[in-house]
């Protein structure tokens, strides 16, 4: 007993922390490494996320898949989502008199339609205009054309790579506003931390639709600036406030007296050591809000406030506003597919997000 | 003090019980028999994991709902706890078995009074219903029993320190006459003076009630204290039962012995205090033959073939281990 | 507590101050006023310009224009309409504002009357395979696309179905000859549901009050017949008919927008439920012998109630904005709608006022929250 008790402690082989010769930044890569597989077990033991996360590839996928099938197989003037057309065409005999407007089209339309040389008496196949939202067309179109003879499938594909855009906007701005702002307020506290807050608690009383909808009336929003809108507004309210109680914890953590003592500045405090403990919880957060930021974009293209030319929410506000609304079963093509597609990768990034929320709070877990 | 039949209040007889998980079974209780007459205390000790809130969990039928009782009884008064129906169990609990818990801390429910709480049980377990006035008078007396201000009942318990609370704990679990109390680990969370003060109180009420208690603590040097018979647990098994003055001066088990030799003592001679070795055992595939060799400093070739049985070393003190003999006995500790 | 609610009351003025002046300011930043439309009539004399500008006070610095204009909306000043001139913004808001808020209103407790019962009863359920497909359906129906889902809901209860109205707030038809407007047989509802609710929650204080047995009994049977005798009352009314067709027209939109917010609170109570029941306090109940029913409800839910009440303060953004949507949809003339089409009008005042008293909605929204939770968490009373 008492020869165990004196013995030097066995050294395990995989030290964690490796030898000293050991370049830092190898170190620091091989522990970022080991908790990021460690945090991977944890989110896929956790199916919900898993299918969240399968959902949302999906939906890359065929972001990806949309510029390649216009480069290849999908001829520009028939595919494009937003100037393209496709009609069903029908052969008609050119006559004075039109006595069936089935088969016969009269002098004056068809020199509009199809030529200005065209004469009584030949045959020409003209498409209809305005195309009625079907299946029709010289093409194949899986999901039918719009009230416009656009293509809905290639509307779809298309919007879902703007989705993935103003997601990725609002994610990353999110996350800088979100954890600077709660970085700095938990680190300096006093008069920083009151205004800051006191600026997050205004942000967060404002609700962020009628904000947008108003200043989309007195502003042009483009996507882009729809994402930093969208980023600042959910990042510098209620995440900023979580945030920065998290950081919180951390500064009052003896390790950040050490590193000053050591002679770190602020900035180099807040930056290596504030920040990275903060972070994945703001990872988490930006998850929510860029669920908020796909379904908040729909919602104003559905209103008719953006300046974008397509969009899921656009395709909607179409069927919508050319009266097609009321037709959900007749004109399933026109609400279904990009309503779905919202909803869809709406709900993708919550089941991830909520997947992550166990991993970062254990206590969430089960057993 | 046996009851006038001649039976013990609490007889656990070859106890079985296993936690169901993905992994596996767990052998939280592996046969576990021991009797307590009214007015006696029990102390339960062990490391952490080794079976003692199960066993506390199983009297009151609380365990979790992965546990399996594959063998064994528990009988209260002579009735069978595990053959009763829920229904039948949940009537008995507080009235027939109250408890303390571990981390009483956090026993009570924020959001109600103290009182109120108290009086919930009462509500539901004294027949006929006392009338508001009594349960009053009632929940006031125990509060002055324990040694707290009765005008405290209609306070929050965030407004409680630990070892009001604790007071608090032990007055509710007294307030429906339970014919046994279990204490799990209930100061382990409080400052060693509260401590004292709390150990003080509870053996005080103890001799004044005639109290029937079993004791659960970690903490060898506590049990001592408030309990006539110690029980020692490792891995799910009893290895050791005794007079509290037996065990605790002529430990019959390795583990016992190491157990009394980690704990320091305040009254005694100084000694070297030498720490237990190793860890705990897996309980998901315990080692063979005696469960403690891998950490017994006296283990030979039988320890690891062979399980010892529970027999008497010394009369009316059990151990379970081949090298009794050898267990020295302990430098004067701490009683 | 008073003294708390008096200090939370300060600070949401303020606010309230402080986002009507960002409000102004951005407003001001937008290209232009309205002398540049004037100035576009060329007959207008650049002097008579001046005068025009200096009387709509625009000739001002911004800092005292965002000082006056805060004033006056504090005042009930909050201008004019372009579209609906000369009605002034004030007016156009006060005749829309009850019917929103019997809109959000309705919805809110209901969604979390509903939500709340039925996330506790998950949470106790754990694994069933009810409680994974109520898991699923509110995941979708917390993400689902608000505004198809609500046509969807509008499609199928009331084009496909026929069971409701395709939105607006009455069929024009029935009131011919009705002896009083819509809005005054609204307002009179509006007073008599108020009434109800403060029936209901003195009957829910008295069950408190008494013992337990007597409390039970005046819990069970007390609501329902408080709500026949309301239901009966307007049965027996003259404005029968006028008062059906309203919540007839009402009906869809308050369970369409309920619908969503529902699947949210049910969500956060199971995950609220489900720590609660880990808390050791549970556990005492357990052993106190306590029925199922009451560890469920006047231990577990209790305690999860709280953060669901906070929660109340993250959706009010959600509600607001679903409010909106679900106006714009079913005609629902409230403040939402036409805070929608004076966007679409661009009748700024009218939108930037309309906003404003969403800000105030939001503000006190905030407020009850903040009270209730006060109330509910002694922890926060008694300090």
């Amino acid at each position: 007993m008492t020869d165990t008790l004196t013995a030097p402690p066995e050294v395990p082989e995989q030290e964690p922390l490796g030898s000293i010769e050991e370049p830092l930044w190898r170190v620091r890569l091989r522990l970022t490494r080991r908790s990021l597989v460690q945090n991977w077990r944890l989110f896929v033991a956790n199916r919900i996320g898993v299918v969240g996360l399968v959902m949302i590839v999906i939906f890359a996928l065929m972001a990806i898949a949309h510029p390649i099938l216009m480069a290849t197989v999908w001829p520009r003037h028939i595919y494009h989502p937003i100037n393209g057309y496709d009609a069903p065409v029908s052969e008609r005999l050119v006559v004075e008199e039109v006595t069936d407007p089935e088969t016969e089209v009269d002098l004056t339309t068809a020199r509009i339609q199809y030529g200005p040389f065209t004469e009584v008496g030949e045959t020409v196949s003209i498409s209809q205009q305005p195309a009625p939202p079907s299946f029709g067309g010289t093409y194949p179109h899986y999901l039918g054309t719009d009230p416009l003879g656009r293509d809905v499938l290639s509307q779809l594909l298309y919007s879902t790579r703007s989705a993935f855009f103003l997601g990725l906007i609002a994610a990353v701005v999110t996350v800088l506003f979100a954890t600077v702002v709660g970085s700095v307020a938990a680190f300096f506290g006093g008069w920083v931390d009151s205004v800051l807050m006191r600026l997050a608690d205004l942000i967060l009383l404002v609700p962020l639709l009628p904000v947008l909808i108003v200043v989309s009336a007195l502003f042009r929003i483009s996507l882009p600036l729809l994402g930093l809108l969208i980023g600042i507004l959910s990042g510098f309210g209620g995440t900023a406030i979580i945030l920065k109680s998290q950081a919180l914890q951390v500064t009052v953590k003896p390790f950040l007296d050490a590193a000053r003592i050591a002679g770190g500045g602020n900035g180099h405090l807040i930056l290596r050591h504030v920040i990275p403990n903060v972070l994945p919880l703001s990872f988490l957060y930006m998850m929510f809000t860029v669920t908020d930021a796909i379904a908040l974009e729909a919602t104003l293209s559905f209103l008719g406030l953006l300046s974008i030319p397509m969009s899921w929410g656009i395709m909607i506000s179409i069927a919508r506003t050319q009266g097609y609304l009321l037709g959900s079963l007749e004109y399933w093509w026109l609400l279904v597919p990009a309503g779905l597609a919202v909803s869809l990768l709406a709900a993708a990034f919550f089941l991830v997000g909520r997947a992550m929320d166990e991993v970062v709070n254990p206590r969430l877990r089960q057993r | 003090m046996a009851t006038p039949n001649g039976r013990k209040l609490l007889e656990v007889d070859r106890l079985v019980m296993h936690y169901k998980t993905k992994k596996g079974d767990v052998s939280a209780i592996e046969d576990v028999s021991f009797s307590l007459a009214h007015g006696e205390s029990l102390g339960l000790v062990g490391e952490s994991g080794c079976g003692k809130t199960s066993v506390a969990m199983s009297l009151m039928r609380l365990a979790a709902d992965n546990a399996r009782y594959l063998n064994g009884e528990i009988r209260l008064d002579g009735e069978n706890l595990l053959a009763l129906s829920e229904e039948a169990m949940r009537k008995r609990r507080w009235k027939s078995i109250a408890m303390v818990f571990q981390g009483a801390m956090n026993s009570w429910n924020p959001v109600y009074t103290v009182g109120d709480q108290i009086e919930e049980a009462i509500d539901l377990h004294i027949e006929p219903r006392p009338s508001e006035k009594q349960i009053r008078e009632r929940m006031s007396r125990l509060f002055e029993m324990v040694g707290l201000n009765p005008a405290m009942l209609d306070r929050y318990p965030h407004e409680f320190s630990g070892g009001m609370r604790q007071r608090a704990v032990i007055a509710m679990a007294l307030s429906c006459d339970p014919r046994l109390i279990i204490a799990d680990e209930p100061t382990t969370a409080l400052d060693v003076i509260v401590q004292d003060q709390i150990l003080k109180e509870l053996k005080k009420i103890q001799e004044k009630l005639g109290m029937t208690l079993i004791y659960i603590s970690h903490d060898i040097a506590v049990i001592a204290e408030v309990t006539d018979t110690i029980g020692v647990m490792y891995a799910g098994k009893l290895v050791e039962y005794g007079s509290t003055l037996e065990v605790f001066h002529r430990p019959k088990h390795p583990y016992s012995y190491l157990l009394l030799s980690s704990t320091p003592s305040i009254t005694g001679p100084r000694r070297k205090l030498a720490p237990l070795e190793g860890e705990s055992a897996n309980l998901l595939d315990p080692p063979s033959g005696c469960r403690f060799h891998p950490r017994c400093p006296f283990a030979t070739e039988i320890c690891v073939t062979d399980e010892p049985p529970l027999e008497d070393k010394v009369p009316g003190h059990k151990a379970a281990c081949w090298h009794s003999d050898r267990v020295p006995v302990t430098i004067g500790a701490a009683v | 507590m008073l003294k708390y609610v008096a200090k939370r009351l300060i600070q949401g003025l303020l606010l309230l101050m402080v986002f009507l002046a960002l409000l102004y300011m951005l407003l001001d930043a937008q290209p232009g006023d309205i002398s540049l439309q004037l100035s576009a009539n060329p007959r207008l004399p650049p002097e008579a310009q001046e005068i025009v500008r200096q009387r709509l006070g625009l000739d001002q610095p911004l800092l005292s224009r965002t000082v006056t204009y805060v004033l006056n909306f504090f005042q009930g000043d909050l201008g004019l309409s372009f579209t609906q001139y000369p009605r002034t913004v004030g007016s156009v808001i006060l005749e829309k504002l009850p019917r929103t808020i019997l809109l959000f209103l309705s919805a809110t407790i209901l969604a979390y009357y509903m939500g709340f019962a039925l996330g506790k009863v998950m949470a106790w359920r754990r694994g069933k395979t009810v409680e994974t497909g109520l898991t699923l359906g509110g995941v979708a129906a917390y993400t689902v696309f608000y505004p198809w889902f609500a046509i969807l809901m509008l499609w199928f209860w009331g084009f496909q179905f026929g069971l409701f109205p395709l939105g607006k707030f009455i069929d024009v038809e029935e009131w011919t000859g009705a002896p009083m407007a819509a809005n005054r047989v609204f307002m009179r509802m509006l007073i008599s549901l108020g009434i109800l609710g403060i029936v209901l929650a003195a009957v829910a204080l008295v069950a408190n009050r008494l013992p337990p047995e007597r409390g039970e009994q005046v819990s069970r049977w007390g609501p329902p017949l408080v709500l026949l005798g309301f239901l009966a009352f307007w049965f027996f009314s003259p404005l029968r008919r006028y008062a059906a067709d309203i919540a007839h027209h009402t009906l869809l939109p308050v369970l369409t927008l309920a619908s969503v917010q529902f699947a949210g609170v049910m969500l956060l109570t199971r995950a609220s439920m489900l720590e609660t029941l880990k808390e050791d306090y549970i556990l005492t109940a357990r052993a106190k012998g306590l029925p199922q029913r009451d560890i469920r409800n006047r231990h577990a839910a209790r305690n999860a109630l709280l953060p669901v009440v906070t929660s109340l303060v993250l959706a009010l953004s959600f509600v607001i904005g679903g409010g909106i949507l679900t106006e714009g949809i079913f005609s629902w003339p409230g403040i939402g709608g036409q805070l929608l089409d004076a966007t679409l009008t661009e009748d700024i005042p009218l939108a930037t006022g309309t906003l404003g008293v969403i800000g105030i909605i939001a503000l006190i929204g905030h407020l009850v929250s903040d009270v209730l939770y006060m109330y509910l968490d002694p922890r926060i009373r008694t300090s």
